[in-house]
């Protein structure tokens, strides 16, 4: 066994590790060289049969080829492991073009959510949210509210009568009656409720609709807080700067009674054919609570005094998201629901 | 209703703003103008006149004042100045009766005799056009006219064509019969107000004239009436015939009893210069209970209070002056007392009065205020709460919320009724429903008894595009009552709706949504209906529970009958869950109790074995939690199978069984021995057979 013998070896192992481009083949090489069998093995089990003094000389230049070999060996198995993880990686390749897969989800109706948000922005403030029944009484939805029978006004409000002398809620101003009656002020409530009107249906006009009734009762209570209660409740709602402004109108049950525009969110103001022009939008219909509302609710007039207003809730949707019918918030087509 | 340009501006010297402007004026202190638009050399100006201005508004003059009071302008009220005859008197050629004073406060007459009838002049002629009235003849148009100039509305009959000169203003008796001016014919009857000679009734009081006074070619006499009727009774009547008119409206609105006279004046004034004739002596007039002036205090700081704005006191006052309100005159006092004009009948309280003062300050100069209260937290509204919860939670395992009608159709009746309406368990049973009085259309003939007619309804639409379906409704529900004293029951329902073979999955999502809610101890209950029951039941008989939480049934789980689905043309199964919402709202509570998570883990055997066909889960789950004791922490049921290789008449249960225990880990050995006791027990009925 000769030095030149160790250096062949080295050499050749190291550029046959150098050389290959496959695990196996280096798994092989490495069998070839420090197998069980392999070259170098041999030659170090053969330094068993070798005077001491030579036997420790190679010895120790085998052990150095060994390790040598072995580091070569590790580094390129590193090498050619970071190599196949590369070109799987590469095989692995997705194309993200590809159309996600969506969790099925559901919807809430549109006026669900108008709802919510309306809630938020009066209980915000302060106000109490409230509901009343859908069926009611002559007395309730006309006379407490200062329309007696006969009275031309109570042809405003087209109504649905039953087979029982009771009718169908046209609006949800009752619900302000039956508060105040178990309720002493001051007070703030407002009401989201289903209101049901006799009427032909058209995009605009609903058998059933929702209305967003409001009322703010204490001893000094007036006209300008309604306006500002009801500009800060538009700006949040449309979150942007919205202003109003209020004609006279008339309502039974409130005196002095308005109507109440804001700023055309078409054209800030500026007036388009949305708003006809005008720059306002007809929004709501409001007023100061009428003594003989006070009194047919159990309050003293003399003591108490507020305001009340009401709106369609399928208008402020209607303007939220766009909608031109108002049909279909009531189609069941979940071809229009699932948007929500 | 209406309005001349020109003919608004006759009232005032001073030039009035341009028709655009004019129009934005009354939109903001009087009523909304909905259009302006040229018409040859004038404009008409559709005025939305507010239903309690009526009685001064629907006339030009009570625009005219508006339009004074808003811009300042002084307006003048055109006097009529009349000649009467010396010699002959009215009453002398009709005589007026009066036979309920409540229905007609006030009644006068002026006669006219030797009129010429002809056409009327141009400019009468086209001041009616432009508001959209017909000429016919002088007399006719003067009167048509100053009801437009005045708001009163007058009449004239034909002198010669009144039995005995007689006018009796009194109810008609039944059977009696009129021709009106436009030919038509009505039956009347003692609801209806008429004007009577000696014989019959002439013409409908304030509703419309008869056909056989009418003023033709040859007229010399005529009786002109302007009286005042109450609008209680023209309105009842004018509904009774299904006859509207300009006069009806007005007088349903009602009108000042001191109009007629000003207007029965100016009617007569403008006949005698126009068609000529003598206006005879005397002006008939039947008026026992003359209206005043109210008077009415108005507090100066309740108008500030309430408007929310300081005004002077110089400015209110100018404000109801310019209105033709008289303010008593004492400078200092923080009261005023305000003489009303009569024409105002919408005035009566001094709500009213700030509501002149308000809008004719203009509201859009009260700047916006916060007010000024107690920090009051506004109340948490549970039921509220709970909806959102409720919905919340449907929407997450992939339901969407729909609104549906809160009616149904005589159909929906038949389909989910019984023909006899007799069992109470039937949605549709008439005894039931609550019928709408008058429906718009067989559509809404009846309020909703429960929800899923509608929601099935929702299913027939959507199955052409959808073939996964899952949707809820919350809302509510309407029967009649049973319960004494009450006529109805409105109760809130919440149902659930998916389509397929899904009775599992939706009983599923119910406990989910139980849980959720805070409920637990929830069970099904098999739902037996008698026979006669089963027939009409909207239920699939062998597929449906009663939803029970503790010992009350809040509701039914069930798949709908094939019988139903048929007749609504849907063509999957279809399952739903209807649970009562305000016992479900009762039972849920926010309270979540933390449950410590045991240090030891857990270890799972699984079990699976045959039983005969009709042994219910329950039964299994109970034997295996009686017989496995504490150590058996949850049992999993993981499938049913029955089929193909598994004997006729069994079925295949398959079970995850959880051991656990609180306090240190189970050892094999001891779970073994549990599971063989449990696999024991349950084979301990020969026809159970556990499959190892």
């Amino acid at each position: 066994m000769k030095k030149i013998d160790l250096k062949i070896i080295k050499n050749r192992a190291q550029k046959e590790i150098e050389k290959t481009s496959d695990l196996k083949e280096l798994n092989d090489i490495f069998k070839k060289y420090l197998g069980k069998r392999g070259e170098l093995t041999q030659i170090l089990r053969s330094l068993e049969k070798l005077p001491k003094q030579k036997r420790i000389k190679i010895g120790k230049e085998a052990n150095q080829v060994k390790n040598l070999l072995r580091i070569k060996f590790d580094q390129k198995a590193l090498e050619l492991k970071e190599k196949v993880k590369r070109q799987a990686e590469e095989k692995e390749w997705i194309d993200i073009t590809a159309p996600g897969k969506k969790p099925i989800i559901g919807h809430l109706h549109p006026l669900t959510l108008v709802k919510r948000k309306v809630e938020e922005i009066f209980q915000g403030m302060g106000f109490t949210v409230v509901e009343g029944p859908e069926i009611e009484t002559g007395w309730y939805n006309f006379d407490a509210l200062n329309i007696p029978k006969e009275h031309p006004a109570r042809d405003i409000w087209d109504t649905f009568y039953l087979k029982n002398n009771l009718l169908l809620r046209t609006h949800t101003t009752p619900v302000d009656v039956r508060y105040m009656e178990k309720n002493n002020p001051p007070l703030r409530i407002i009401t989201v409720g289903r209101v049901f009107r006799h009427e032909a249906t058209d995009a605009s006009h609903e058998v059933n609709f929702y209305q967003l009734d409001g009322l703010m009762v204490g001893k000094d209570i007036s006209v300008a807080n309604f306006k500002a209660i009801i500009q800060e409740f538009f700006q949040r709602f449309f979150e942007k700067p919205i202003e109003i402004r209020m004609r006279p109108s008339y309502f039974p049950f409130t005196e002095p009674s308005f109507e109440v525009d804001m700023t055309c969110l078409n054209c800030n103001g500026k007036g388009c054919s949305a708003c006809q022009r005008t720059g306002w939008m007809e929004m709501l219909g409001a007023g100061m609570v009428h003594p003989n509302v006070f009194k047919n609710s159990g309050l003293n007039p003399k003591n108490w005094q507020g305001w009340a207003f009401g709106m369609g809730m399928d208008r402020l949707a209607m303007m939220n998201y766009k909608i031109n019918d108002i049909r279909l918030f009531y189609s069941g087509d979940l071809r229009f629901l699932n948007q929500f | 209703m209406i309005f001349s340009y020109n003919w608004l501006q006759s009232f005032f010297k001073k030039k009035l703003p341009e028709p655009k402007r004019l129009a934005e004026l009354l939109t903001m202190h009087s009523f909304e103008v909905a259009e302006v638009k040229k018409i040859g050399k004038d404009y008409i100006l559709d005025i939305d006149v507010l239903p309690n201005r009526g009685p001064d508004c629907f006339s030009h003059l009570g625009i005219a004042r508006e339009i004074s009071a808003i811009t300042g302008l002084i307006c003048e009220i055109p006097t009529s100045t009349i000649k009467e005859d010396k010699n002959l008197k009215a009453k002398d050629f009709v005589s007026v009766e009066i036979k309920n004073k409540e229905a007609c406060p006030r009644y006068t007459a002026r006669v006219v005799t030797e009129v010429k009838v002809g056409s009327s002049p141009k400019w009468i002629q086209e001041r009616l056009k432009i508001c959209g009235l017909r000429p016919i003849n002088n007399i006719v148009d003067i009167l048509n006219y100053v009801m437009l100039e005045t708001g009163q509305p007058l009449h004239a009959f034909d002198g010669e064509k009144l039995e005995e000169k007689k006018i009796i203003v009194r109810f008609a008796r039944e059977r009696e019969k009129i021709v009106t001016l436009d030919e038509e014919k009505y039956d009347l009857n003692e609801s209806i107000l008429v004007i009577a000679d000696a014989k019959k009734p002439v013409a409908i009081a304030g509703i419309e004239g008869g056909k056989i006074p009418e003023i033709d070619k040859n007229t010399k006499i005529v009786v002109l009436e302007s009286a005042n009727f109450n609008p209680r009774v023209i309105r009842r009547g004018s509904r009774k015939l299904d006859l509207k008119t300009d006069a009806s409206w007005r007088f349903e609105h009602g009108i000042d009893p001191n109009l007629t006279e000003f207007a029965i004046n100016r009617a007569a004034f403008l006949i005698q210069k126009i068609a000529k004739g003598k206006i005879l002596k005397g002006l008939i007039d039947f008026y026992p209970k003359k209206v005043f002036s109210k008077r009415i205090k108005l507090d100066l700081d309740y108008v500030e209070r309430l408007l929310g704005i300081k005004i002077s006191l110089k400015e209110i006052k100018n404000i109801l002056k310019k209105l033709s309100f008289k303010c008593s005159e004492n400078e200092n006092s923080s009261r005023s007392v305000v003489e009303v004009p009569t024409f105002r009948l919408d005035i009566s309280i001094p709500e009213d009065l700030i509501e002149e003062i308000g809008r004719i300050y203009g509201y859009q100069k009260i700047k916006a205020a916060f007010p000024i209260a107690a920090l009051i937290p506004p109340k948490r509204n549970f039921e509220i709460f709970w909806e959102d919860m409720a919905k919340n939670i449907l929407k997450e395992v992939g339901f969407t919320e729909v609104y549906n009608y809160s009616f149904i159709s005589e159909e929906d009746r038949k389909i989910f009724g019984d023909p006899e309406g007799k069992l109470s368990v039937s949605y549709g049973a008439s005894k039931n429903l609550i019928e709408v009085e008058n429906p718009i259309s067989v559509e809404q003939k009846y309020l909703r008894p429960s929800l899923i007619p509608n929601l099935l309804k929702n299913i027939q639409k959507n199955q052409r595009y959808f073939s996964d379906i899952k949707i809820f409704e919350l809302g509510k529900t309407f029967k009649k009552s049973k319960i004494k004293n009450q006529k109805i029951e409105e109760k809130k329902m919440l149902t659930g709706l998916l389509i397929g073979n899904a009775f599992y999955q939706a009983k599923g999502i119910l406990d989910t949504l139980l849980n959720k809610l805070g409920i637990s101890n929830i069970w099904y209950d098999e739902y037996q209906p008698t026979p006669e029951e089963s027939e009409i039941s909207i239920w699939h008989p062998k597929k449906c529970a009663e939803i029970k939480v503790n010992h009350e049934e809040i509701g039914f789980l069930g798949e709908i009958s094939p019988k139903i689905l048929d007749e609504m043309r849907i063509e999957n199964k279809v399952v739903i869950f209807d649970i009562d919402f305000e016992k479900l709202q009762k039972l849920s509570s926010e309270e979540t109790i933390y449950q410590p998570i045991s240090r030891y883990p857990a270890a799972v055997r699984d079990i699976a074995f045959l039983v005969p066909r009709e042994v219910k889960v329950v039964e299994v789950l109970n034997k295996i939690n009686a017989v496995g004791g504490p150590l058996v922490r949850d049992v999993d049921l993981f499938d049913i199978y029955e089929g193909e290789e598994i004997p006729e008449g069994k079925k295949n249960l398959a079970f995850h069984i959880i051991y656990q225990a609180e306090d240190r880990t189970l050892s094999s050995e001891e779970i073994d021995e549990v599971q063989e006791k449990i696999i024991k027990a349950l084979e301990e009925d020969p026809e159970w057979q556990v499959r190892k």
